[in-house]
């Protein structure tokens, strides 16, 4: 092709070195990705410590974040002292005692004197106190409940099981009309709730690993000058990182997503909504390797990297929803949510796999994707230094 | 056409001038060394020429391309070793050249067969699926510069080929280089080196460089003979040196006269010319005993200090 021209110039003697004629344009600058994407991939399994991090750390997080928040509260200690001594006291007595052997909600114990039992709250032996006070009655005097308000989930759980108690004791709730409740999708965990999250967390890390950190191991040992010395256009080496790294981080958010898949059946598993599953981590790894590629078009060393690190990691990951509903942020996060890729990425994945929705509901959140990692990869390669 | 043509090439970083106003070219199948101490732009220089610095100002040609409007066609005429290890210690031997290669356009069949020739050539086709990171550091250094050979470049750059190897490997690595310019004749190399030594083995030409200047350029032993102070000789008698047996040995062409001691000289004489040797003929002939003789032959370093005053090592 065009550039063997000057070859004919130099004289050359041995017609077996004769110049292999470098090749110029598209299929280039295609070779040139490839061989960038090539290097990404063998290198990540020749790192096996690379591996755990991107693709086990965020199963680990989820089994124990998802394992710690979720838990339906259990044996919480309560100690109901019974001044009153009648019938009432007592149907509210075997109410405590059904909770305690049916759900597991509580841990009763009764004991006689109030004042020891609130010495004991103090101290932290209880969540609760329940006083049925003498004289009790369904028109008054009624129970007293003390709670240990520094573990509010306890609190709120013994209140409301305890006022339950109390309502049905009473007859008081019999009066009240219910209210209708529909869940509008299967049942849902915690654990599941967040399995989206936990798949946008494994190519958060994965890029980091592949798109932010690599690079800059590679300009610091100078293994990227071996990519600028060479003909491949400065375009075609920032595609090349981009897609190599977003592969990576793809790679590392598919095992997780079937991951999950396997350990908390997602409820709309259907190989649609695993088609467009992929597709949508595809494209936020993109998304989110072209910003870390961004970030660090010109950092020189991984501290600039750790310093940042922490940074972006509550800039992208904390607004994205992946942990709570972007509805109830304030405005000024909901700013930063509304241009954080992760948050259109985890929306999608939500919508997939959550809601069952088709893979056309997503295209709005994919379009931005694109644009996401085409404005990205534009300003990197304005900013992105041939020189060394 | 040669393969190199700087002209008047500057590079300023701030206030210092790496590189000043430094012309010179290379011709083909020249090995072409740049001698100069760490900080005397060696580096700079190659570095404007390979496209990854612009110059300041002046300009320079590479395989006939300006290294400023025509950088796609400068890099796809050379092959660079850089002093960094551009080679991923995680790949094994081939995969790194299969990388490399692709960069350069080739792919599939030819790749292949290119590299088992290179690979074949440094020496290294036995190793060829050993990950990068257990090989030695000559061996390391030798895969690099099958690297940069891969794709048969018109020229080949070498930042100081051979720092940080043991003499050993340091040896094979220029062996390796002489037999790549033994079957490939019009391959042109420009090198960087301290390393007086290694300048002296591997180059047709050295540019002696100091302060971002060309001091000098011509042969290694060229240079080495132009010198009128180039071998030193230090020798001790058993009793003291008398004038006219100090005459005798001035008039054989000695200069800088010194006595350390009454029984002892040390003085320089132009190279290759014996002057040594013949001063301790004479001085044996007239009844002293020899008790210690020293006769250092000239160096390139010398060269170096010849020109600056200062010692090469110095700098480092």
């Amino acid at each position: 092709m065009g550039a063997t021209s000057p070859s004919a110039a130099l004289p050359r003697k041995a017609a077996s070195e004769k110049s292999l004629g470098v090749s110029r344009g598209p299929r280039l600058a295609f070779l040139g990705i490839l061989a960038i994407c090539q290097r990404a991939y063998l290198t990540l399994w020749r790192q096996p410590v690379l591996i755990i991090s991107t693709m086990l750390f965020p199963v680990i997080y989820l089994l124990v974040l998802g394992n710690a928040l979720n838990r339906q509260l259990s044996n919480i200690p309560l100690a109901v002292v019974d001044e009153a001594g009648n019938s009432l006291a007592a149907e509210c007595r075997r109410a405590v005692l059904a909770l305690e052997s049916g759900r597991g909600l509580v841990v009763a114990t009764f004991p006689a004197d109030r004042e020891e039992a609130l010495e004991d709250l103090r101290r932290g032996r209880y969540r609760g106190v329940w006083v049925l006070p003498h004289g009790m009655s369904a028109i008054g005097p009624g129970p007293a409940f003390i709670g240990d308000n520094t573990d509010r989930p306890s609190y709120d759980a013994l209140d409301s099981a305890l006022s339950e108690i109390w309502g049905d004791a009473t007859g008081v709730r019999r009066r009240a009309v219910l209210p209708a409740r529909l869940e509008a999708y299967p049942y849902l965990d915690y654990l599941t709730y967040l399995g989206p999250a936990v798949v946008c967390l494994a190519i958060f890390m994965g890029s980091m690993v592949a798109g932010g950190l690599q690079v800059i191991e590679d300009r610091m040992y100078g293994y990227h000058e071996g990519y600028l010395v060479t003909p491949v256009s400065t375009g075609a080496i920032v595609a090349g990182h981009m897609l190599a790294g977003a592969l990576v981080a793809s790679l590392a958010g598919a095992f997780v997503l079937l991951a999950i898949m396997l350990f908390t059946p997602l409820p709309m598993a259907t190989p649609e909504a695993l088609g467009g599953g992929l597709v949508t981590v595809f494209l936020t790894a993109l998304a989110i390797t072209a910003l870390w590629f961004l970030l660090f078009a010109r950092a020189r060393k991984a501290s600039v990297l750790r310093g940042m690190f922490g940074i972006i990691n509550v800039l992208v990951f904390f607004p994205s929803g992946a942990l709570y509903p972007v509805e109830s942020y304030p405005k000024w996060l909901r700013v930063v949510s509304d241009v954080d890729p992760l948050t259109y990425g985890i929306t999608a994945l939500r919508d997939l796999l959550l809601r069952g929705s088709p893979p056309s509901s997503c295209y709005s959140e994919w379009l931005f994707l694109l644009t996401f990692s085409l404005v990205c990869g534009v300003l990197t390669q304005v900013l992105f230094r041939r020189e060394v | 056409m040669n393969p190199i043509e700087a002209e008047k090439l500057t590079r300023r970083f701030g206030d210092t001038i790496a590189d000043d106003a430094i012309s010179f070219s290379v011709r083909p199948g020249e090995t072409y060394g740049l001698l100069g101490p760490n900080g005397a732009g060696k580096t700079t220089l190659v570095r404007m020429l390979t496209t990854l610095l612009a110059p300041t100002s002046g300009t320079a040609r590479v395989a006939g391309h300006d290294v400023v409007s025509e950088k796609g066609k400068v890099r796809a005429s050379i092959g660079t070793v850089s002093q960094a290890e551009t080679t991923d210690e995680n790949l094994t031997v081939r995969e790194n050249l299969s990388i490399h290669g692709k960069m350069y356009g080739l792919w599939g069949r030819r790749l292949s067969e290119v590299i088992e020739r290179r690979l074949r050539q440094v020496g290294l086709w036995e190793k060829r699926d050993q990950i990068t990171r257990t090989l030695s550091g000559g061996m390391r250094r030798r895969l690099e510069i099958a690297r940069g050979v891969l794709h048969s470049p018109h020229i080949l750059f070498l930042d100081e080929p051979t720092t940080g190897l043991d003499p050993q490997s340091r040896r094979g690595a220029w062996e390796m280089l002489g037999e790549l310019k033994e079957r490939d004749g019009s391959l042109a190399i420009v090198l960087t080196t301290h390393a007086m030594d290694e300048a002296n083995f591997l180059c047709d030409r050295v540019a002696i460089m100091d302060r971002g200047h060309i001091l000098c350029e011509d042969a290694p032993e060229a240079l080495k003979r132009s010198l009128a102070t180039g071998e030193h000789v230090l020798f001790e008698t058993d009793r003291a040196i008398e004038p006219r047996d100090r005459d005798a040995i001035l008039a054989l062409g000695a200069v800088n006269w010194r006595t350390p001691a009454p029984t002892s000289a040390e003085f320089e004489a132009r190279p290759g010319e014996g002057v040594g040797r013949l001063a301790a003929q004479l001085v044996e002939e007239r009844g002293y005993e020899i008790l210690h003789l020293t006769i250092s032959p000239v160096t390139l370093e010398d060269v170096f200090f010849a020109y600056t005053g200062r010692a090469l090592r110095e700098e480092r």
